[in-house]
């Protein structure tokens, strides 16, 4: 393992273990008003300073950071499960479950993902619970992005059925089953973590865009796309400490990104 | 060329019915979203009751998804493509007037996208010479590709130095970083073919063997790139348009859906499936053309294109 990748495993860690209990050590909860120090410049007292709200910062942007981490890794567990499902029934059926499921993976990725992203959360209810909101949008992730790894496990499973061992494990007697169980699902799991690992720093993109957008978690929960949309008031030059999350998030998406060859033991394009 | 054409023409059928599939797509999404069959409108005090009969009837015509297909379909024989009811104006028309936008921004943001991404690729993947820039670059890369493309909207906006630049920018900055990895990765790999180091030894400049061995053995798969950036193009076109404000289709879509505006949203569903979708298609077509036809570079296009397939994950990656 290379030292730029134990390094991003780290910082992770670090990054997760800090969010994993924010009410241990931020200054106050995510929610908490405090009138007469609205927008606030920061302080011993608020070190990131307060929003036009008066809420903490910091304390927003690690419940935000929380939030994130933990639903972006769920959601992609669900599109991995998703794919892996439609992929696998697709090519293990063949005939017209698999021309339908294909079909359906194609029309999803005609279009821009993330015009359908938008079009999908519009259509959902806007006025909601922030609670319901979070569900919504990571539950929009997950369903929507699993045409792309479809077709890789498509494309596997296609490839793993005419492979000698595969034939061999036909030829001496094994059933269907048993060939999925003992032969097919151990090859799968390196394809479908790799899947995985690709999905949890897009989810984490998306979802922050949504937000920007307006479309994603509702306020007052914190997520990286409302804390975000904070440089709307173009103010970030003037106030570089709005810039914080933005150095988050880039530090976690490269992490993730850094993370990913030793994983999957794709080729390191960095 | 012909067998690219042929192979284009073959997915042509595909991509018709994506097209038309996608269009029922989102007219079925939007039946049965939550709320369809309400109109804001009908809160709106200064209406009398006759206006809210008549949304209510409109409403209910639009409840019944065969007589709005039916509808829909009647009207595209005359060239009318349905009157958006947010926008209070013919869908066409609004198509017209945003589409130059958005073509221009597409333009200008892929020219200079490719532009930049090709003028560091080459020498990158020419030489390993320049280790320190190779590694800032591909650093710049690794933190653009890790910032939604909305928040780089926010940021050119912000600064007063960049909001100059502005749109086409942002469009460079969120394009070029995924082109240029794939570019720079094929390049590399074109470069450390054989026949490449044969003409290396033989003295032949630097310039020749770019024109006359590398650009050859990695035209196809560069073909096929530029067809994808299209579609990835118009993917960020939206968080782009919608946050710098720009009259293109990205914030016409935004509005639509924010606005849940059937005719608007249903035909700008199908003109991003077709586009994306004849991107892919073009994409396909130079991909399964180029490796046909080229037999006489065949060890370097097949080590080109297993690169560019190894890519691809990177390359298609939807870009948010």
């Amino acid at each position: 393992m290379t030292l730029l990748r134990r390094g991003a495993i780290g910082v992770l860690m670090v990054i997760a273990s800090a969010a994993v209990a924010p009410e241990l050590w931020t200054p106050a909860h995510y929610a908490t008003q405090f009138r007469e120090a609205a927008d606030a410049e920061p302080s011993g007292r608020f070190p990131l300073g307060t929003d036009r709200l008066g809420r903490d910062r910091l304390s927003r942007l690690v419940y935000g950071t929380r939030v994130s981490l933990l639903l972006a890794p769920a959601a992609a567990l669900l599109s991995c499960g998703a794919a892996a499902l439609m992929g696998g029934s697709a090519a293990v059926a063949g005939g017209l479950t698999e021309t339908g499921i294909m079909a359906l993976a194609d029309l999803c990725l005609s279009l821009p993902w993330l015009f359908l992203l938008l079009t999908m959360r519009a259509l959902l209810p806007l006025n909601v619970s922030p609670q319901t909101s979070i569900a919504l949008t990571f539950l929009l992730l997950g369903v929507l992005g699993w045409a792309g790894p479809a077709r890789v496990i498509f494309a596997t499973v296609r490839k793993l059925q005419s492979s000698d061992f595969i034939l061999q494990a036909h030829a001496a007697g094994l059933g269907p089953r048993q060939v999925f169980l003992r032969h097919l699902t151990p090859n799968l799991a390196p394809v479908l973590l790799a899947q995985f690992c690709v999905a949890v720093p897009l989810y984490v993109l998306a979802e922050a865009t949504l937000g920007m957008l307006g479309l994603g978690v509702a306020e007052p929960l914190p997520s990286w796309g409302n804390i975000l949309r904070e440089l709307e008031s173009g103010n970030a030059l003037s106030q570089p400490w709005l810039l914080v999350p933005v150095v988050l998030l880039a530090l976690v998406v490269a992490s993730f990104q850094a993370v990913m060859p030793a994983q999957t033991g794709e080729k390191d394009y960095a | 060329m012909l067998l690219f054409f042929s192979n284009f023409a073959r997915q042509l059928p595909r991509v018709a019915i994506l097209t038309v599939f996608s269009g029922l797509f989102c007219g079925l999404m939007m039946h049965y979203a939550p709320g369809a069959q309400v109109d804001d409108r009908e809160l709106n005090l200064r209406l009398n009751q006759q206006s809210i009969e008549t949304i209510r009837a409109e409403k209910a015509m639009q409840g019944r998804l065969g007589s709005v297909v039916a509808q829909y379909i009647g009207r595209l024989r005359h060239g009318d493509l349905g009157y958006s009811q947010s926008q209070s104006a013919p869908v066409g028309e609004l198509i017209r007037q945003n589409a130059p936008a958005t073509a221009h921004e597409l333009l200008f943001g892929l020219t200079g996208s490719w532009l930049l991404a090709l003028g560091l690729a080459i020498p990158f993947g020419a030489s390993s010479a320049y280790k320190v820039f190779d590694m800032a670059a591909a650093l710049l890369s690794g933190l653009l590709l890790s910032l939604p493309t909305a928040l780089l909207a926010y940021l050119c906006l912000s600064s007063t130095s960049l909001a100059g630049a502005g749109v086409d920018l942002v469009f460079v900055l969120a394009l070029a970083p995924r082109i240029f990895r794939v570019v720079k990765n094929l390049l590399r790999e074109a470069y450390s073919a054989s026949p490449v180091q044969m003409c290396r030894a033989l003295g032949i400049g630097e310039l020749r063997i770019l024109v006359r061995q590398v650009l050859p053995s990695v035209g196809s798969p560069l073909l096929a790139l530029a067809a994808t950036s299209v579609a990835m193009a118009l993917g960020v076109a939206i968080p782009i348009e919608s946050i710098c404000d720009v009259a293109g289709l990205g914030r016409l879509a935004w509005q639509a859906a924010l606005s849940r505006d059937l005719f608007l949203l249903i035909n700008l569903t199908m003109l991003m499936a077709l586009t994306t979708s004849l991107a892919m298609a073009a994409a396909d077509a130079i991909r399964s053309s180029g490796q046909r036809v080229s037999p006489k570079s065949s060890r370097m296009t097949q080590r080109t294109s297993a690169m560019s397939a190894g890519s691809e994950s990177l390359a298609l990656e939807p870009a948010v």
